[in-house]
């Protein structure tokens, strides 16, 4: 029994060790970071107050993930903040929240007590943030608001125009499909952004829809954006409308992947307007092969660019309205009808179809064998 | 053909005459009463929803849909029920399908292909072999531990849950994977992924036979050790029901065809000319429902025929019992995590080749699902009680639900405020039965 | 008065210098006790004697520290039960060690079911053989098919025995086998063991009801604080000189009058 025992220690320690090395290779610079910043003192910058130089050591700057479980943050987001950061000198730590609103707020707390100057928080929840946002200003440290909002006017918040994207990915439907009946596949119900991106498409079909042009038969939050939901609310609403369906508007790519697995099943993939966004490589694929309009492509590089350059800036003792690029972004609560002013920057995404794929392959976001597997031959892939 | 004396309470209620409940009459004749509740539940839900929405629930397509849906979970459910019977529990289940199932999908898109070389027809057997060979040894390491270090399953797996979610996304960086091999695409379901018309009818036949061989076999045991009988009117009607509820389900699958556009696919695969009026193409049972049925012919086979079911059943009505019996109750233990191991492989399979690709968050929240199916198909918390053929229809009921709800525009947040409330109320409606049963 | 030797006969059972230790407490200490063949041994004592654990010793359910185990004059080792029934020692728990959620026949051969050639559960086999087994020993017993916890103590107890006695015992252990039972049930329990005595079976029969020990043993071990206080013949003795064994641990020889009135006082 105790032989049992031993040899399955083993087996686990061997595992673990195995896959440590596969993790590593995307995380070395995180891990890295981290380790040095124990010892070192917190030095608080005060806004607008005495300022300190930032040398190598006394810039730390603290991101809180929300879920680290999603492809862009670790391949895209994550290098393009640290490059950043370590151009502008400083040191950059992390703590991940599982997609716990709670754990987040402890993250925030314990990233502050491990000495960051600066925080920068990609929210689970723009409201449960509130309280970690409020003592972090209150030790004044600067917070950015990294994609998703913070309605808290002291946050600094750094994004794509997310209700552009919305507005980008319906236009390109709109044009193929101006009139017929489309299903709309929305993101997490708790996540600002599954609204704001419903906005922008609303903003280009509302009108057609009123005019009776455009008929929605299926529309509906997706728990967490599971591909598996989006798949199953899919099969439900070509059932019911009896596959008579000419647009499906996703709102990101994962979704999009469920969409696309039931179109197939009805032979309907390729004819039916399909859109996304992330510009993740299977979406990318299908959209050269043409089973996917478009995907909006927010740089996630130029996003972590962004996001760093100001946080080497504001810790550098610079105010939010210092930073350089900003612009005044009017947030209106739809439930409250509160307003809130926040300072922020805010990246212009990219809508990516078959006319401008190089762009995607000469900005080195996908591998050219990635985007043109399975035969495609639309823009790069020819020849 | 002798009929032995019936038992004291036997008597006394064909003393009582027709006051006789059907209750007891089905219990008596080995009918579990549970079940038959259970099918006219489902059948309540299946119509109310056909009303609701509009004549689009009870049809060949929907009903085809619904059982592809419930293919992934049924399977895990099945061994579910082991688990739980042993006085266990498995928390881990969904993180462990991102695992194998992320395991499976680099297999057959990145490592294999450089391995045996691109568009290898072997591909996809080797890939699902390795993954079911994973779940396998998921499974061991973790009913290991909670067997011979005695570390309880709940804490066993709750970390399982969280080990196997961080290295789902460890496998492939959180990316997504896609597409699978194509061969592998058949396992989920779809166009090329049934059975067709022919085959399921043959299947029907042979399943049909089956039910009547069973029949007419246990009549003749009975007979030759002179054991009660059931009257011979009720084994027909059982033999007509089965056969019934077989074809009918053969002919909702066959009655289910390709849109067009594919059958004209299908046309000129097969070198078929198109007719005038279009070429119905049935679609037949999927494949992701013909593994399930294999798996729950198996799993029953396993539950009421090998010594193994046996005494998994009987660790989980007095422990104590079993091992003073000499029954060696930890290495079963380890068998029935290891068994849940094989068919969180099996259904990961199904759920990558369905959606075609492998996310890193694929299987979040299944566990609560495989339970709460086990659980409304009858499976006792407290161990020692449960069914397969109860979790799969606890599996059928909670799909229904749920795709029925979407079909009429039901929004994701009721969705789940509903189930929850299903699921509550199912055992509670089961904890009150038992109680009543039991005095 | 005390017998601890047979009279040239080898014993069915006998356990010598038995000891079991948990943590520093002696549940047994150096009891050696035998049991001949057609006889009823009567194992008793107070709460915390020791008896049921010097019984799990010989039934593979506790290992012993030190002692030894002979049958029939030879040496065995007894580590599980198994080995316990290999040897032909068949158990009768105080809770009957029935699984409750399986009905009688599983129970019956529960850990040593009858295969069919394929080697499936034969359930037909088992169910005709236990149908033959409960009508000898309870004729209108009838629910072969229903979950044991729905039959009554009396049922329960009897397939507990039906068990043991099936499997060939030749060394049986009953431990508080009327404890639970009505009248006409303990009367049937009690004819049963007189049967299986007459068979060549030995019994070791633990009991807190001295009037069943008078009734059905030959001889009476009684047990003290973890100790042996000694072993008597029940035609030699008394009732009150055995409580006295069992309550102040006197010998029949070594207690007087006064001691015995007080304790009938």
């Amino acid at each position: 029994m105790k032989k049992r025992l031993w040899a399955f220690v083993a087996v686990l320690a061997l595992v673990v060790a195995a896959c440590g090395d596969d993790g590593a290779e995307t995380t070395t610079t995180a891990a890295g970071e981290a380790t040095t910043t124990e010892g070192e003192a917190a030095t608080t910058t005060e806004a607008g107050g005495d300022t300190t130089t930032v040398a190598g050591g006394d810039c730390i700057v603290g991101m809180s993930w929300n879920n680290y479980n999603e492809e862009r943050w670790a391949k895209h987001d994550e290098p393009a903040i640290v490059a950043a950061l370590e151009a502008g000198g400083c040191e950059y730590i992390q703590a991940d929240a599982g997609s716990s609103e709670e754990q987040q707020i402890t993250d925030v707390e314990n990233l502050i007590a491990q000495g960051a100057n600066v925080v920068m928080i990609l929210a689970q929840n723009t409201q449960a943030i509130l309280p970690a946002v409020q003592s972090a200003t209150d030790q004044g440290i600067p917070v950015i608001a990294y994609d998703r909002l913070i309605e808290d006017a002291n946050t600094f918040y750094v994004s794509f125009d997310n209700v552009l994207v919305g507005q980008l990915m319906a236009e390109v439907i709109f044009e193929a499909v101006p009139t017929g009946n489309y299903i709309v596949l929305k993101g997490n119900g708790s996540d600002a952004n599954s609204d704001f991106l419903r906005e922008g498409i609303g903003s280009v079909i509302d009108a057609a829809v009123e005019a009776g042009d455009i008929t929605i038969v299926g529309e509906d939050y997706t728990d967490n954006w599971d591909p598996g939901l989006a798949q199953t609310a899919v099969d439900q609403w070509l059932t019911q409308a009896n596959d008579d369906v000419q647009a499906v508007v996703s709102e990101n790519d994962g979704m999009a992947t469920g969409a696309a697995a039931a179109l197939d099943a009805r032979g309907l993939l390729g004819t039916v307007a399909l859109s996304g966004q992330d510009a993740d490589v299977a979406a990318l694929n299908r959209v050269a092969l043409g089973t996917q309009l478009v995907s909006v492509w927010k740089d996630a590089r130029a996003l972590g660019t962004a996001a760093g350059e100001a946080a080497v800036q504001l810790a550098g003792g610079a105010t939010l309205a210092d930073v350089e690029g900003t612009a005044e972004f009017v947030y209106t609560n739809k439930e409250s009808g509160v307003e809130t002013v926040l300072t922020s920057i805010l990246l212009t995404p990219i809508p990516i179809t078959q006319d401008n794929l190089n762009e995607v392959v000469d900005a080195e976001w996908i591998a050219v064998e990635d985007l043109c597997a399975g035969g495609a031959t639309a823009g790069p892939c020819a020849g | 053909m002798s009929v032995v004396e019936a038992s004291p309470a036997q008597s006394e209620a064909l003393e009582q005459g027709p006051r006789r409940s059907v209750g007891s009459f089905l219990r008596d004749n080995e009918i579990d009463t549970r079940m038959v509740g259970m099918i006219g539940v489902l059948i309540v839900i299946w119509v109310g929803f056909h009303f609701l929405s509009g004549g689009t629930f009870i049809t060949p397509r929907n009903l085809w849909n619904l059982s592809v849906q419930t293919s992934s979970i049924a399977i895990m459910a099945t061994g579910m029920v082991l688990v739980i019977v042993s006085r266990n529990i498995d928390l881990s289940v969904g993180s462990m399908v991102g695992t194998v199932g992320m395991v499976m999908a680099m297999l057959q898109v990145e490592w294999l292909p450089s391995l045996m070389g691109r568009g290898n027809s072997w591909i996809w057997v080797v890939a699902l072999a390795l993954g079911l060979v994973l779940g396998a040894a998921i499974g061991a390491l973790q009913g290991s531990i909670i067997a011979y270090v005695g570390v309880p399953s709940f804490i066993v797996t709750l970390g399982g849950l969280l080990v196997w979610r961080g290295f789902a996304w460890l496998t492939a960086s959180g990316r997504t994977i896609a597409p699978m091999d194509p061969n592998f695409q058949l396992l989920g379901g779809g166009a090329r992924g049934s059975l067709g018309d022919t085959g399921s009818w043959i299947l029907g036949a042979v399943a049909c036979v089956g039910i009547i061989a069973l029949l007419v076999m246990g009549r003749r045991r009975r007979t030759k050790f002179g054991f009660r009988l059931r009257p011979i009117w009720l084994d027909i009607v059982l033999g007509v029901l089965g056969c019934a509820v077989v074809l009918a389900t053969v002919w909702v699958m066959s009655s289910y065809y390709l849109p067009e556009n594919l059958a004209r696919a299908y046309a000129e695969d097969n070198g078929i000319p198109w007719p005038e009026g279009g070429l119905l193409v049935p679609y037949g049972i999927a494949y992701p429902v013909l593994i399930l049925l294999g798996v729950t012919l198996v799993m029953a086979f396993v539950t009421n025929r090998l010594r193994f079911g046996r005494y998994v059943f009987s660790i989980g009505g007095n422990p104590e019992a079993a091992n003073l019996a000499g029954i060696k109750t930890k290495r079963t233990i380890v068998k029935t995590f290891m068994t849940m191991g094989i068919l969180v492989g099996v259904s990961a399979a199904v759920s990558i080749a369905r959606l075609n690709a492998a996310v890193s968050g694929l299987g979040t929240l299944n566990e609560l699902y495989v339970i709460a199916a086990a659980v409304i198909g009858g499976t006792s918390l407290s161990g020692g009680i449960g069914t397969i053929p109860g979790a799969i229809l606890g599996a059928l009921v909670m799909q229904s639900l749920q795709s029925g709800m979407v079909l009429i525009g039901v929004g994701a947040p009721v969705q789940d405020v509903a189930l929850g409330v299903v699921l509550v109320t199912a055992v509670a409606i089961d904890t009150v039965y038992r109680r009543r049963a039991a005095r | 008065m005390t017998t601890n030797q047979t009279d040239g006969v080898t014993p069915l059972v006998e356990m010598r210098d038995m000891s079991v230790s948990f943590g520093g407490v002696h549940a047994v200490e150096d009891v050696s006790i035998d049991l001949r063949p057609g006889e009823i041994l009567g194992l008793v004592g107070g709460n915390g004697a020791g008896k049921s654990t010097l019984i799990k010793t010989l039934a593979g359910a506790q290992k012993a520290d030190s002692g030894q185990i002979f049958i029939e004059g030879k040496p065995v080792t007894i580590t599980t039960p198994r080995d316990a029934k290999a040897h032909g020692i068949e158990t009768i728990y105080q809770t009957l060690a029935l699984a409750d959620n399986v009905d009688a026949p599983s129970n019956m051969f529960l850990g040593r079911e009858l295969l069919t050639r394929w080697g499936t559960l034969d359930d037909s086999a088992m169910e005709n053989a236990t149908r033959k087994i409960m009508g000898r020993l309870n004729p209108k017993f009838q629910n072969f098919k229903t979950p044991v916890n729905a039959l009554s103590g009396g049922q329960r107890q009897s397939v507990a025995i039906a068990r043991a006695v099936h499997f060939n015992a030749r060394i049986l252990i009953m431990d508080e086998p009327t404890a639970a039972l009505g009248p006409a049930e303990t009367e049937q329990v009690r004819q049963l063991m007189r049967q299986l005595k007459s068979e060549g079976i030995g019994i070791i029969m633990i009991s807190h009801d001295i009037h069943d020990v008078f009734d059905l043993a030959d001889r009476i071990s009684v047990m003290l604080q973890g100790k042996l206080v000694g072993t008597v013949d029940k035609d030699k003795v008394t009732m009150d000189e055995v409580l006295a064994m069992i309550i102040i641990g006197k010998l029949p020889q070594d207690v007087t009058q006064t001691e015995l009135a007080d304790l009938r006082g």
